[in-house]
Order: C-alpha cells, then structure tokens, then sequence
C-alpha cells in the first residue's frame, strides 16, 4: 500500500535546505511561495473554509481520489520523487552535519561536479517531467506542449516557484547565464545511446511520451526548445546571475568561491524541490477538485 | 561496548537496533481523522471515479466565456469533472466547476432537502464560499469564492452564466 496522501503533505517539511534553498528565490517571485505544509492546512488555505465537518468531506474526497490510481495523481508523484532521486549520493543529513564545520570543504572533495553534458541532460529531462507530471494531475493528454505551455504563463504559487529553481538551480548556477541554449545544443548532440547512460532519463523513462530513445529525445527537445524563451525571460527580466544566486546561498551553505563549481553538485544531491513543491502543487489540485465533488 | 561484544553480538546489535528503530517510527503515527476512509479507498479494485462518469472534456462548452473583466481560464480536466478558473485583473477570484455525481451520490443527496432555487434548478450553499446548484438530477455545477470581493451573489450570478439547461440534457 502507498503512503496516504495526509501522511505526504503533513509531512512535508516547515525548515532544512530544500526550504532555505527555494526560499532564496523569493526576490524573484515575490509573495508567489509561503510554504504551504499539512494537510488540513492545505484545504483550509485553499478553499477559505473552516467548518471542520466539511474539511473532513474534503479531505475524505481528496483521499479517494489519490488512491484511485486510475485518476493519475498517484503517477505524478512518482514523477516528481523520482526525477530527483537519480542523483543523489549523500544523504541530507552527511550534509547538514558538516555544514559550518571544518570538515565541509573536506566533504566536498568528495563530490565530483557533474559534467555539462550531465547536467544538460538533467535540466531537458527535469523540464519534461514537469510536463508530464502537469498533463497527469490536470488532466489533459501527455503530448499537449501547447497546452503547457499556455499553463506555463499562467504558474503560480509553489508551481512557478519549482519553474523558478528549475531554471536558477539547474540551469544558471550549473551552466551559467546562456543555460537554455547551452543545454539543447549539448542534449541535441547526445545519442540516444548516451541518454539512456544518464540516471535521470532512465530513472523517469517510462513515462516520457515516444517510441525508444530517439522518439523520447525527439519530444524532450522540442519541449525543452518550446520552453527555452520562457525561462530565459524569466532569468534576464530578474535579473538573476550566477554570482547574485551564489550570494544569496551563501546566507545559509558555507562555501567559498574557489569551490562554486560544487555548488551545482551540492544542491542537486541535497536539495528535493521537485519532490517538495510537486507535492504541494498536488495537493492543491485534489483539494480543488476533491470540495467541487462533494 | 561495542568495542568488547563478541564478535556474533557485533553483527546483532545494528540489526536490533535498526529494527527498533523502524518499529518506533510506525508506532510514531499518530491516529488520522482520514484513516477510516484511506483503509476503505486503498483496497484493491476501490475506485474513486465511475465508469459511467462523463469525460471533463465535454464539460467546457457549459461554461461561462470570458467578459465584464473576467477571464475564465481552464484549470482541470479529468473524468467527471472540469474546472475552469475565473480570473479579474490577472488575479484569481473564483472557481467555477461541474462534476458528475455519477461518482459522489451523496453529493447529490444534499439537493433534496433544499427548497432555495438557481435557475430553476435546486441550490445549496456550502460552507462560506461555496453555491451549488444540481442540474439533470446528476451534474453539480459550483461557484467558489477565493476571494472576499466575490461575494454569494456573484457566485449565484456566474453560476446563471452556465449553458444549464444544455448541460441538463447531456448523456
């Protein structure tokens, strides 16, 4: 049996990096992310209810309808948690203990940055999940890029803060300012071979629309390629830099320049935003759909 | 005295100790007010949804279009409901949706006992946001309020905006 739902959402974490870290993006998206956790919380929050008996309806509706597998919000979890589960190494904890210790910049010896092809790939494939993952929890056929697209300018909330750590965690401090263009040219020269090598394809295959490699490198590149423009005005209209980003960061990991490189490596392993604001956006949407069924 | 154990006491310590402490993070969870219905809805073969259910998609030519400053905006689409967001001014001030009760009879249930009316047909005020009218006997039609500046007259006047009687002859 899967975890309940309540069990996901109450659980979900007030503080840690995963918090701090998206909470650095605030400049950017102000007012959009308050960090919404629990269950009841959610409900209360988004429908402005509270009648306890019919926060109980709610819940009890919400709860259904995640466990009936067929209605896809089960998938969309699975997305989420799994995309960003193929790349970490350390645990949280290794991390949060050496953190403001001497033992750090020791620690990070220990991590090797991931190439610029990795993480190319890592961003197309993370961007495609998002859209995936966005057809399974609103319904609407897997291969709608229009459809998303269209979504993609209306983001709000914890959704547009994932869209926002998507493009500043993996794309501008990994690969710098030109992220966009410098990740398609790079997943473009990647073989179908190489991209079923990386652990971040492989871990969420399965669920990318196409026929074998070749089809789903096909459909993430022209996703990616129909996102690009989207995140890179999101990017130059904030005026967001590599080293504004490692600024802010710096408020909360200790680490010195000389070692940026690591950063990108550092957060991928330790920072679950996908996992924590995909929840969040899923709750919201059973909430919404769960007090307009009863 | 892990360093004096004999070597067998080595290897079964961790293994207790894990064990105890899986065991201690089960017994951590506290009673839900959803465990009833999370046992009832994660039984193999429970659904949540009917078969019969009318697909969200036909349900978008029922609603109300965009105007007066307000722009309805689809939000979800899934068997036996759709939902379409109704924006002022690029903020969200309510939500507009229509579900099949094929799914949720007593959603339906709640209609009979109510003597107010929308439309012609039978209505209900849920909670502090919410009006909701039953159209057909089985398509539930509601406003919801996500803003305070929409108020329950509002919410009755966008639900007469809906092609109701349309959507009372659909299959």
């Amino acid at each position: 049996m899967s975890k309940p739902i309540f069990e996901i959402v109450d659980e979900l974490p007030k503080g840690g990096l995963t918090v701090s870290a998206l909470h650095t993006l605030d400049f950017a998206i102000p007012g959009q992310w308050n960090n919404l956790v629990g269950f009841d919380n959610t409900i209360r929050a988004v429908t402005g209810e509270t009648d306890e008996s019919l926060i109980q309806q709610i819940g009890e509706r919400a709860v259904a309808l995640y466990n009936d597998k067929s209605q896809g919000y089960q998938r969309a979890l699975w997305l989420y948690e799994t995309v960003e589960s193929g790349s970490g190494l350390l645990g949280t904890a290794a991390l949060a203990n050496r953190i403001g210790q001497d033992t750090f910049l020791g620690f990070l010896k220990n991590i090797t940055p991931k190439p610029e092809k990795a993480q190319s790939i890592d961003l197309c494939v993370k961007l495609v999940t998002e859209l995936v993952a966005f057809c399974q929890i609103n319904g609407i056929p897997g291969d709608s890029i229009g459809d998303f697209l269209a979504a993609l300018g209306d983001y709000s909330g914890e959704s547009l803060m994932r869209m926002a750590a998507l493009a500043c965690f993996d794309g501008v401090i990994p690969l710098g300012p030109e992220f966009a263009g410098k990740a398609l040219s790079a997943f473009d020269s990647t073989s179908p071979k190489e991209l079923e090598g990386n652990q971040t394809y492989k871990s969420v295959q399965e669920l990318i629309p196409g026929n074998g490699a070749d089809a789903k490198k096909g459909f993430i590149t022209q996703s990616f390629d129909s996102a690009k423009s989207w995140m890179t005005n999101f990017v130059s209209s904030n005026n967001i830099t590599q080293q504004g980003l490692m600024g802010r960061l710096k408020g909360f990991i200790d680490f010195t320049d000389d070692k940026a490189d690591y950063l990108g490596a550092l957060l991928d392993m330790n920072v679950k935003y996908y996992r924590h604001t995909g929840v969040q956006t899923l709750a919201r949407r059973l909430v919404e759909r769960a007090v307009a069924e009863i | 005295m892990i360093a004096t154990a004999s070597a067998p006491r080595n290897v079964v310590l961790p293994l207790v100790l894990g064990l105890s402490l899986v065991m201690g993070a089960c017994s951590e969870q506290a009673p839900s007010r959803y465990d009833q219905v999370q046992q009832e809805t994660s039984q193999k073969g429970s659904t949540a949804v009917a078969k019969e259910a009318v697909n969200g998609s036909k349900f978008n030519r029922y609603f109300p279009k965009s105007g007066g400053g307000y722009s309805v905006v689809p939000a979800q689409e899934k068997k036996g409901f759709a939902e379409h967001k109704l924006n002022r001014g690029g903020k969200n001030v309510a939500v507009l949706s229509i579900s099949d009760t094929i799914s949720t009879p007593t959603a339906a249930t709640k209609y009979q006992q109510s003597k107010k009316k929308v439309a012609g047909y039978p209505a209900v005020e849920q909670g502090s946001t919410i009006t909701g009218v039953l159209v057909g006997d089985r398509f539930q039609v509601k406003a919801q309020s996500r803003d305070a500046s929409f108020t329950p007259q509002d919410r009755t006047a966008w639900i007469q905006k809906f092609d109701l009687n349309g959507l009372s002859t659909l299959k």
